[in-house]
C-alpha cells in the first residue's frame, strides 16, 4: 500500500505538507515533511514537482541495524535501533526521508492513516493499492 | 504570543544595512497583523505628507500569527505603505506561497526603508540577509527576473518582483510573484521601484509553533473539510472567480464601455464556460483548499487568470469580447507589472475620451490591437494614459465620466446597481476598492434590494470591520467564514481569547486608524465623493436599465455612515470614538 498523486487534481496548496510536519513534528514546516510537493512555473508552464515515498524500499536495504523495516506494505521505523548515520536518506530516491539531529524521519502511512491524504482537499493525494503508485 | 515569530526584518536601502528588532507585541494584540498591524507601523512611521515615491515613504510586508499554519485559506501577504495613485494609506494583499515563506525564514514583518543608489534585489536565505545587484535585472519583465532569480537562487526560492511600470514609477504598477498572483493596487510597484528595489527573494526552512497544535490541526482539518469545501466556497474551485461574469451580466452591474452601461452583448465570450474551455489546470495558494487559480493557454498566449477584475474591467469596461486578447493583456500586465483594474480603467476612459472627441488617443471601445499596445505604453511610460484616469481627467477634462474615488479607479461593479457598492467605494481607505467591503453579494447578487439606501450604511460599517479583522489574521477574501470561527482559530494560535465581538472591535479600530492617516493627509468628507455619472447618467440597459445613484440618496447614505461609525459631518472620527477604540 502506497501513497499515489493524481497531478491533475492538485492544487499545489502545501497542506498535505503542513500536516504531515504537524502529525510528525508538532509543528508546521513544509521543509520537515516526508513528502514534497509543488506546482511551479518554469519556462515550459505550470509542472508539478513530486516527491513521495514509492516504498521502492531501499532505505530498507541500506539501513545497517534493521531500524526501517517493511511490515503489512508499510515502512516502519524504530528510532531506539536507528544510529543516526543517514544512509537511508542518502539512498532514498524520492528524497523524502528527513534527516534530524540523531535520527531520521520516514514516510510510516501513518500507519496506514496518512495526515497527508486525510488533509488533501480535492482528492489527489491518495493511499492504497494502486498498480504501480506513485504518479499519475 | 504563539504564532508570531517575534522578529522584523529591518532593510535599510540608503546603507545597504539590514537589522532585526522584536515585532511590537503591544500592537499586535490592538491589531493582530496583516492589514491592521501594518497600517500601524505605516501610521507611527511616516511623517506627515510624505512623498509616496520619495525615500521617506516605507514598505511594509506583513503576515499574520495564522501565516503559516494549518489554518485553511492564510497564504496571503500584506504590502503596505503610502499610496502613489491616493496619498492615501495603501495596503495590498499578494497569495501564492511568499507570506508563509518569511514566516518560515524567521520574520513577522520585513521593514523596508530609504532608497538604494543602484538597482538592488534583497535575497533572504533565513537569518542570511543581503543585498545584491540588480542591475542585469532592471528594464525586465517579472517573469524573466522571477526565473533568473530562481536560476541563481535556486528552484526552490519565492519572490517578489516588480516590471518596468514599477522603474518608472507608474501609479498603478503592482508586484508579482509566482508570475501571476499581484499586489494589485494604488501604485505599490511604484513605491518599490522608487527604492530601486527590482525583488525580493526568500527562503525559509524553519516551522512556525502555536499555542495548540493538536486542537488547531483537528479543527482546522475539520472546518476545512465541512467548510471550505462546501456549496458556498466550492465555486473557487469549479470556476473560480470568472463565474462572476454571468452573474453581473444578468443583475445588469457588467462594467461596459466605461461604465456605460451595466450588460455587455459578448458576455458569452468571456464568462465561465469560455475560460474553462481553455482552462490546462489549477493552482491554490499555500494552505488554501479552494484553490481559484485557473491555469489557461489560449495557444497564443498563457496566463493565471484572467479573474472577473480582468474580464470585466480589460474586458466588457474596454469593449473588447475577445478572450484570446483578454489573456494577453493580462499576462502583459503581469510581466510589466501593471494593475489590471487601474489599466482596464484608464484605457476605457481614453476610449471614452476619443469617442467624445474630447481628446484623440486613437483608441476605440473593441479595439484590441490598440489596447494591446495602450497596455505596454503605460508600463513603459510612453503614454499619457500612464497618469491614470485621475490624471487625465484633470489634464483633458471628462471628470464626471472619470472612473475613480481618491484616484484609485473602480473595480468590476456596477454602483448604480447596487447602492451600498457606491458607499463601499466611497469610503474605503484605499479608494474605489471591492475587497474593504463587498455588499454587492447581499445587494444584486443577494436578496436585499439593491436600488435603495435602507440598511446600506450598516451593511457597509460591518463589512468594513469583518474584511479588516479577516485580513489581519491572514485569511483569504475569498473563504467565506464565520468571524467566531476566525476567532476560535486565532485563539488556538496565538492562546490569547478572541471572542467575535474583540475582532469587530479591532476591525473597527483598523477602519478608524486607516482614517486617521488619511485625515492627516489632509483628507476629508469632499473626498468621499463618486464621479457624476454615477448620480445623474442612468444605465440602459437590462435589470439595471434607467437606474442611477441621485446624489441626494448618496449624501443621505453617506451621513448615515458617518453616524453609525461616530465620525463628524467632515467624516472624521470623534474624539470620543478615538478614545473607546484605544486608538
Amino acid at each position: 500500500m502506497k501513497l499515489s498523486l493524481d497531478i491533475s487534481r492538485c492544487i499545489g496548496c502545501k497542506l498535505c505538507q503542513i500536516a504531515c510536519s504537524a502529525e510528525k513534528e508538532g509543528v508546521y514546516q513544509p521543509t520537515a515533511a516526508r513528502l514534497q510537493i509543488e506546482k511551479i512555473y518554469t519556462m515550459q508552464g505550470l509542472e508539478t514537482k513530486v516527491a513521495i515515498c514509492t516504498q521502492c524500499l531501499d532505505c530498507v536495504e541500506v539501513c545497517p541495524t534493521e531500524a526501517i523495516k517493511y511490515e503489512n506494505g508499510m515502512l516502519t521505523y524504530s528510532e531506539e535501533e536507528c544510529t543516526g548515520c543517514n544512509e537511508c536518506a542518502d539512498a532514498c530516491p524520492q528524497g523524502v526521508i528527513v534527516v534530524k539531529a540523531d535520527t531520521v524521519g520516514i514516510c510510516d502511512s501513518c500507519g496506514g492513516s496518512p495526515e497527508c491524504v486525510n488533509w488533501c482537499p480535492h482528492g489527489a493525494l491518495t493511499f492504497g493499492c494502486r498498480e504501480g503508485g506513485g504518479v499519475g | 504570543m504563539k504564532g508570531y515569530i517575534g522578529k522584523v526584518l529591518r532593510i535599510d536601502l540608503n546603507n545597504l544595512t539590514s537589522s532585526v528588532e522584536s515585532l511590537n507585541l503591544l500592537w499586535a494584540e490592538k491589531y493582530i497583523g496583516g492589514k491592521g498591524l501594518a497600517m500601524k507601523y505605516i501610521y507611527e512611521e511616516l511623517p506627515p505628507k510624505v512623498d509616496p515615491l520619495s525615500p521617506k515613504n516605507k514598505m511594509i510586508l506583513m503576515t499574520g500569527p495564522l501565516t503559516g499554519t494549518a489554518v485553511p485559506c492564510s497564504g496571503k501577504l500584506t504590502i503596505a505603505a503610502k499610496s502613489p495613485a491616493t496619498n492615501t494609506i495603501l495596503d495590498c494583499s499578494i497569495g501564492g506561497h511568499i507570506a508563509g515563506e518569511i514566516k518560515y525564514a524567521g520574520y513577522d514583518a520585513i521593514i523596508i526603508e530609504g532608497k538604494a543608489e543602484k538597482p538592488v534585489y534583497l535575497h533572504i536565505e533565513n537569518s542570511k540577509v543581503e543585498l545584491k545587484s540588480a542591475g542585469n535585472l532592471w528594464g525586465k519583465g517579472t517573469h524573466e527576473t522571477e526565473f533568473f532569480l530562481k536560476a541563481t537562487c535556486g528552484p526552490e526560492v519565492k519572490v517578489l518582483a516588480i516590471g518596468p511600470a514599477g522603474e518608472n514609477m507608474v501609479p498603478m504598477a503592482c508586484i508579482t510573484s509566482e508570475l501571476y498572483r499581484q499586489a494589485g493596487r494604488g501604485g505599490i510597484g511604484a513605491v518599490m521601484g522608487s527604492k530601486n528595489l527590482k525583488a525580493i527573494v526568500v527562503k525559509g526552512t524553519n516551522g512556525v509553533k502555536v499555542a495548540d497544535p493538536k486542537q488547531l490541526t483537528a479543527r482546522a482539518k475539520e472546518i476545512m473539510k465541512k467548510d471550505t469545501l462546501s456549496d458556498d466556497n466550492l465555486w473557487a474551485y469549479t470556476d473560480g472567480t470568472p463565474i462572476i461574469v454571468e452573474l453581473s451580466n444578468s443583475t445588469g452591474v457588467l462594467p461596459t464601455r466605461n461604465f456605460q452601461q451595466g450588460t455587455f452583448d459578448g458576455f458569452d465570450k468571456i464568462h465561465a464556460e469560455a475560460v474553462k474551455a481553455v482552462r490546462k489546470d489549477k493552482k491554490g495558494c499555500l494552505s488554501c483548499g479552494l484553490g481559484c487559480g485557473n491555469y489557461v493557454n489560449t495557444g497564443q498566449s498563457v496566463v493565471e487568470g484572467p479573474e472577473y477584475e480582468t474580464l470585466s474591467i480589460g474586458g466588457s469596461n474596454c469593449g473588447i469580447d475577445d478572450l484570446e486578447a483578454i489573456v494577453e493583456f493580462n499576462k502583459l500586465c503581469d510581466d510589466l507589472g501593471l494593475d489590471t483594474i487601474s489599466t482596464g480603467n484608464t484605457i476605457a476612459f481614453a476610449m471614452e475620451l476619443t469617442e467624445k472627441g474630447i481628446k484623440d488617443f486613437n483608441l476605440k471601445f473593441g479595439d484590441v490591437k490598440g489596447y494591446l499596445k495602450a497596455t505596454k505604453n503605460i508600463a513603459n511610460k510612453e503614454t499619457e494614459l500612464a497618469l491614470g484616469v485621475k490624471g487625465l481627467s484633470e489634464k483633458y477634462g471628462g471628470k464626471e465620466f472619470a472612473m475613480q474615488v481618491k484616484g484609485l479607479e473602480f473595480p468590476g461593479y456596477e454602483p448604480r446597481g447596487s447602492w451600498g457598492m457606491g458607499l463601499a467605494y466611497a469610503t474605503s481607505d484605499r479608494g474605489a476598492c471591492h475587497t474593504r467591503a463587498w455588499p454587492i453579494a447581499d445587494e444584486a447578487y443577494g436578496d436585499m434590494d439593491p436600488f435603495t439606501i435602507e440598511g446600506k450604511a450598516e451593511l457597509v460599517v460591518g463589512l468594513q470591520h469583518y474584511n479588516a479583522a479577516k485580513f489581519s489574521t491572514i485569511l483569504c477574501d475569498f473563504w467565506a467564514l464565520s468571524l467566531e470561527t476566525v476567532a476560535e482559530l486565532l485563539t488556538l494560535v496565538t492562546g490569547k481569547q478572541y471572542t467575535e465581538k474583540d475582532l469587530k472591535i479591532i476591525g473597527e479600530r483598523i477602519v478608524n486608524l486607516a482614517r486617521m492617516f488619511n485625515i492627516r493627509e489632509g483628507f476629508d468628507a469632499k473626498d468621499d465623493r463618486l464621479p457624476q455619472r454615477i448620480y445623474k447618467e442612468a444605465l440602459k440597459t437590462g435589470a439595471t436599465a434607467e437606474k442611477l445613484l441621485p446624489e441626494e440618496e448618496f449624501n443621505k447614505m453617506l451621513r448615515e455612515y458617518y453616524q453609525i461609525r461616530g465620525w463628524d459631518s467632515e467624516g472624521k472620527p470623534t474624539g470620543e470614538k478615538l478614545d473607546e477604540l484605544a486608538i
